[in-house]
């Protein structure tokens, strides 16, 4: 897939100082699933899949997702965040090949 | 990651179990996602991660949305609310969010920090089969809350 590490961030269009805020956020990825072979065994290899994301705001972690080859493709993740100031927020998705695929918005008031 | 550690230790205190316990929870963040996602069956992952830890009914406390029927096992919503509060005192420290007959029964865990305001997640899931889906809320002081509901799968998404 050539999208693969696209991510997108969505924050609520008004948001107020000190409003608990939802964030939704989606990276494009296979997140491979476990293949068996015709006799039902694991083939065994390093699949890639996302194993950490990694939520930032104003440099200070919020919350981690660990994950496991159980969430879906191109997984999708919600969380909620209290915007005290305005400024940036980062996630970023690890995943088992090492790499990382990173989206941020800027919070701001209005 | 390492309080995480501490807790479960001084909740465990049986030398087995703890052998077991720091297999999963010794290494830094990475390590321990790897440890998490194994193919076992569900009373060895919940053993595993929890170590046998009483959970408490979470109706009420819990709110967790799944849709029912699950036309399409490959990618199912969920989201878990905890009525809870996020103070640095008393906060929900983790969410996880167990598929007991996946393949892979720990789908994910969410740790969570008083600067979330709110403890929440959502995420889209894969699940195997027909099964029960439990939401699973530990609080900053260890308290173990458990919800579980059916969700019915038309169609299979673990594949494999």
């Amino acid at each position: 897939m050539s999208e693969t590490g696209k991510v997108r961030l969505r924050v609520p269009s008004s948001i107020k100082a000190g409003d608990v805020i939802r964030v939704r956020c989606l990276v494009i990825h296979p997140m491979e699933r476990i293949e068996r072979d015709k006799a039902g065994k694991i083939v065994d290899r390093k699949y890639q899949y996302i194993d950490t994301v990694t939520v930032t705001y104003l440099g200070k972690v919020v919350a981690t997702f660990e994950t496991t080859q159980s969430v879906s493709e191109n997984p999708f993740f919600a969380f909620a965040v209290k915007a005290t100031d305005p400024g940036k927020l980062t996630v970023s998705f690890h995943d088992t090949h090492g790499q990382t695929y990173e989206g941020s918005v800027d919070i701001a008031f209005s | 990651m390492a309080d995480h550690a501490m807790t479960r230790r001084a909740a465990l205190g049986v030398l087995t179990v703890l052998a077991g316990g720091a297999l999963t929870l010794g290494g830094p963040a990475p390590a321990a996602a790897q440890a998490l996602g194994q193919n076992e069956p569900l009373d060895a992952a919940l053993k595993r991660v929890f170590g046998g830890r009483p959970m408490k009914d979470g109706t009420g406390m819990i709110k967790l949305d799944i849709p029912l029927i699950a036309e399409n096992g490959a990618v199912v919503p969920v989201s878990v609310e905890v009525n809870a509060p996020m103070t640095p005192q008393s906060y929900v420290k983790s969410i996880y969010i167990v598929a007991d007959k996946n393949r892979i029964p720990i789908v994910t865990r969410v740790t969570l920090t008083p600067a979330s305001g709110q403890a929440y997640m959502g995420a889209n899931i894969r699940l195997g089969e027909t099964t029960d889906v439990r939401a699973i809320a530990e609080q900053s002081d260890g308290t173990l809350w458990a919800l579980k509901r059916e969700v019915k799968v038309t169609v299979g998404g673990c594949g494999g």
